[in-house]
């Protein structure tokens, strides 16, 4: 309401006429002093007041009881500041000469506009009661001391406030006019002490300050400050909104995304649209409780995600994993159990008594549907068709087969998994085993379960333990998944080469099943059922253009192969069928039949010249029969006496056991040199060399040990052994023969050797069955349970080379102190 | 009246602050008459003595003081809305006014001044 003045108001102080009183007059007169509480009033301005305590409003009164309703006002020092009525000595001494324009009674109290006039210094406090009253003298107005920076001030004042107009669009537009219409220097600053919150020591100062220059200064730094407020505060206001803005921007680009992939008729792509996808797909999945209520959870914190966030994909593939697997699906098995032996003898030759146990497996599932399947490894030489077999077993059953190679694998949760909270976390093999094969009772093949590594990083076999017990493998865990799945439904194959690394618990539940190498024969029947008509068409002929004789497989199984399995045989085979393909097609042959002698031509020089059993065996040397993981082997035990030697030394890289059989061996026959006719000072005055060729390869084992104590009966007896037989079998030092293992091995390598008499320990007698009937339709077979018998069986009566004479044979017992024994094995008493 | 809060609000809080002259300015109407000006200002209870016209070129200033004269001793104010003190308002005319005869008086509480221009 209070219109602007054009004109400057310099005039007021030199133009007063001195009759309009008090004010102008540099004469100190008495007023009403209003104590301001963190309020300081500029000339210049109006300011609305409300006044409350009784001695303001009696301060108030009294100025409105003047003609002139003139009122000083002045600011209480701010530590001061208290509840209480301020007294005299609380209030700063200078203040506002001001006049009320008007005031209204307010049930607590009263309002009052007043203005600005002058500024006032107090000079001397009349009274406190019932209001402060005071001398004051008025003060000049500040005066500009020098021009131009007051000038410079003012022109950035004005910037100033030009910028905090545009940081604040809620000023009102009159005050806006009012701001830049100002052009005194001397308003603006007042002008901006009101209307800044400076503080009341700021403002005090400013109202202090005797010249235009300090006032300008004082405003100029205020304005400045409020400014960098200001604009700091609508920084942030940008920030924020800049950040709002993204999002925004983001949720519209993901919007019209939605509207383009649907206008695509693409609808999944919409996160919505997937996450409702998966509930349809969980809705008509059939779960097992326990899995619908985990899936349920995880679909409900996918929808609460938006598609960006990282856990949302996570949760997706584990959510698509969950449904994918086949908690319940199971495919039907054929029953048919002639059709299972039909098929079982169509893919493998021979192998009777697996083929029998998965019969017998059928049956019983056939009276009992829900029998645990067995637990079955396959052992044996690589080529014996391990692998194979498992792929039959999964047809005749009807089931689908998976297979896995372990061979390598070290960490434990390549098997079970890694738990999700790992980047790119999968689970294991078993479970991704299970997905590919949509069923939950799939053959699933363990390949090479005796090549699992083992280091820090976890024992694969200890999560194997838990997998291939029927115990607990019903409820699987697999680390990723987090959810109990049914391995019981599962036909469980291992394959190993050996039994001897697969830690013994896992051994334990495993219904092990020994594949040994096949015979001669057995390759012969495999080649031609399977082997040659196989590399034929892979080599692009018919069976009219290749025609291999019998002959010809056996020279190649004998003389180019040493093997258990056929691998290498149908290598060859191959090579054989490649070579008259090239033949063929040159055109030099409609048709080939290979035989026996046209092999060399074909494969070059025989490449094995197998051990062969010797026509003739000098005193000391027996036939012995050993086992290898390419199948059986036929060795030669030689022993020689050593005059004036001592002991027994051994050669021929014979591990711990074998050494100590041989040992063993030589304490019986002395102990027992009478029955034997040896005289008993030969092992006092000869030492004695046992050597086991081939010399460069390691062997071990107990089962030398009747070939071992033949070899020195018949050393030291003088009787050879026979040449035709062969022989095997742990010794006791009491003269017992136990079993061992691989008879099939050895003694078709014996029969492949041309030994055609085999002594095997009694109690293998059952191992017999396995021999193929053909090879042992060959063989003499001689069951032995003691050594004596051993030495009957295996040693020719007659004495052929005499034992050479003794050294010392005229004091038998002279040397007795002297006479030492080397080898002194535990609980072997000195005869 | 202003309050504590003096850190966060940024804003002026009283936006009813006006920038003003020292002074009050009373409305005035200008009339063009015959033979000069007539000047009539919204200013009553202004007595004579208290009251001071001043010329200057086109420029016309009056100015002087009203004051309450009707207050007595025991009154006590209740409301209060007409201002009192000094006042200024100088009215510009189109022509130079120097020389004309000015007289004043008061009709139903306007003051009136006629410019006789002649």
């Amino acid at each position: 309401m209070a219109e602007d003045k054009t004109e400057p108001a310099t005039t007021s102080d030199t133009t007063q006429p001195t009759d309009v009183q008090p004010a102008p007059s540099a004469a100190p007169f008495e007023i009403a002093v209003l104590a301001l509480q963190n309020l300081t009033l500029f000339p210049e301005t109006v300011v609305p007041l409300g006044v409350g305590r009784p001695r303001s409003i009696a301060a108030v009164e009294a100025a409105l009881s003047t003609p002139e309703k003139l009122l000083a006002c002045i600011t209480v020092i701010p530590d001061k500041t208290s509840d209480g009525d301020a007294s005299a000595q609380h209030l700063f001494t200078v203040g506002t000469l001001v006049m009320i324009k008007r005031m209204e009674r307010l049930p607590e109290g009263m309002r009052i506009v007043a203005q600005g006039t002058e500024r006032i210094k107090v000079i001397e406090w009349k009274q406190e009661d019932p209001y402060l009253r005071a001398v004051v003298q008025v003060l000049p107005e500040p005066q500009v001391v020098d021009p131009e920076p007051v000038e410079a001030a003012k022109r950035n004042l004005q910037d100033m406030i030009q910028r905090a107009l545009a940081l604040l669009p809620s000023v009102p537009p009159e005050v806006r006019v009012a701001v830049m219409g100002s052009v005194e220097p001397i308003r603006l600053a007042y002008f901006l002490g009101s209307i800044l919150n400076l503080g009341v020591e700021e403002e005090q100062k400013m109202l202090e300050a005797d010249t235009a220059d300090e006032l300008l200064r004082l405003a100029h730094s205020s304005m400045a400050r409020e400014i960098e407020i200001l604009e700091l505060r609508s920084k942030i206001a940008v920030e924020a909104q800049s950040e709002m803005d993204k999002a925004q921007r983001d949720y519209v680009l993901r919007q019209q995304m939605k509207a383009i992939q649907k206008e695509l008729g693409d609808d999944e792509g919409g996160e919505a649209a997937e996450a409702a996808l998966l509930r349809e797909r969980l809705e008509k999945a059939d779960l097992p409780d326990e899995v619908r209520v985990e899936a349920e959870r995880e679909l409900k914190r996918l929808e609460r995600l938006p598609a960006a966030a990282p856990d949302y994909h996570v949760i997706r593939t584990y959510l698509e994993f969950v449904l994918e697997l086949p908690w319940k699906k199971s495919s039907e098995d054929k029953l048919d159990l002639a059709e299972a032996q039909r098929i079982l003898d169509e893919d493998h030759y021979g192998l009777e008594d697996v083929k029998e146990r998965i019969l017998e497996f059928l049956a019983v599932i056939k009276l009992r549907p829900d029998t645990k399947s067995p637990i079955l490894c396959f052992v044996g030489p690589p080529g014996v068709g391990k692998t194979s077999l498992g792929r039959s077993i999964a047809r005749s059953l009807g089931r689908q087969f998976e297979r896995m190679s372990l061979g390598g694998v070290r960490d434990e949760a390549e098997l079970r998994g890694h738990r999700r909270t790992y980047i790119g976390a999968m689970p294991g093999r078993i479970i991704q085993a299970f997905r590919r094969a949509g069923v939950n009772n799939p053959v699933m093949m363990l390949d090479e379960i005796d090549k699992l590594g083992n280091d820090y990083r976890g024992d694969p076999a200890a999560a194997l333990l838990e997998i291939l017990d029927p115990q607990q493998n019903s409820t699987f865990r697999d680390h990723y998944l987090d959810l109990p799945f049914d391995l019981s439904k599962v036909f469980f194959i291992a394959t190993a080469n050996q039994l001897g690394p697969i830690p013994a618990p896992l051994r334990d539940r495993m219904e092990v099943i020994r594949l040994a190498g096949y015979s001669d024969r057995e390759k012969l029947e495999i080649a031609r059922r399977y082997l040659i008509p196989r590399q034929t068409t892979e080599n692009g002929l018919n069976n009219a253009q290749l025609k291999i004789e019998n002959d010809a497989v056996e020279l190649i199984a004998g003389r180019y192969t040493r093997e258990a399995g056929v691998r290498q045989l149908e290598r060859n085979i191959g090579s054989v069928a490649r070579k008259v393909a090239f033949k063929i097609a040159q055109a030099q042959a409609e048709s080939v039949t290979v035989n026996a002698a046209d092999i060399p031509e074909y494969l070059g020089p025989p490449v094995f010249y197998p051990e062969q059993a010797r026509k003739e065996l000098p005193a000391g040397v027996a036939t012995g029969m050993a086992w290898t993981e390419m199948g059986g082997e036929v060795l030669f035990i030689e022993a020689t006496l050593l005059p004036g030697g001592r002991g027994l030394t051994i050669t021929g890289q014979l591990g711990e056991v074998m050494q100590e059989s041989a040992r063993a061996a030589q304490s019986y026959l002395w102990s027992h040199a009478a029955e034997f006719g040896i005289n008993p000072n030969m092992f006092r005055d000869y030492g004695v060399h046992l050597h086991v060729p081939a010399g460069a390869i390691p062997k071990d084992g107990p089962s030398a040990g009747v070939t071992i104590t033949s070899a020195l009966a018949s050393l030291y007896t003088g009787r050879r052994v026979r040449p035709d037989t062969a022989m095997t079998g742990e010794i006791t030092l009491s003269g017992l023969v136990f079993p061992i293992g691989g008879v099939k091995e050895k003694v078709l390598a014996a029969h492949r050797a041309g030994i055609r008499r085999v002594l095997i320990p009694s109690r293998n007698e059952a191992d017999v069955e396995d021999i193929p009937e053909d090879v042992r339709k060959d063989l003499q077979l001689v069951f032995v349970s003691r050594i004596s018998e051993v030495i009957d069986s295996a040693l020719e009566v007659l004495v052929a080379n005499p034992p050479p004479p003794l050294v010392h044979p005229e004091h038998p017992g002279a040397r007795a102190s002297e006479e030492p024994e080397p080898i002194v094995v535990q609980g072997l008493t000195k005869p | 009246m202003r309050n504590t809060d003096r850190e966060f609000s940024l804003i002026p809080q009283n936006q009813r602050v006006r920038p003003s002259g020292r002074l009050w300015n009373p409305s005035a109407d200008v009339y063009r008459s015959n033979d000069g000006w007539i000047v009539k200002v919204d200013l009553a209870g202004v007595c004579s003595d208290d009251l001071e016209i001043v010329i200057n070129n086109a420029d016309m200033t009056i100015r002087g003081c009203r004051r309450d004269t009707h207050y007595r001793e025991g009154f006590t104010y209740h409301q209060m809305e007409i201002t009192y003190s000094r006042f200024e308002k100088t009215i510009q005319f189109p022509a130079p006014i120097e020389g004309a005869s000015i007289v004043h008086n008061y009709d139903d509480g306007f003051l009136i001044v006629k410019v006789i221009t002649g």
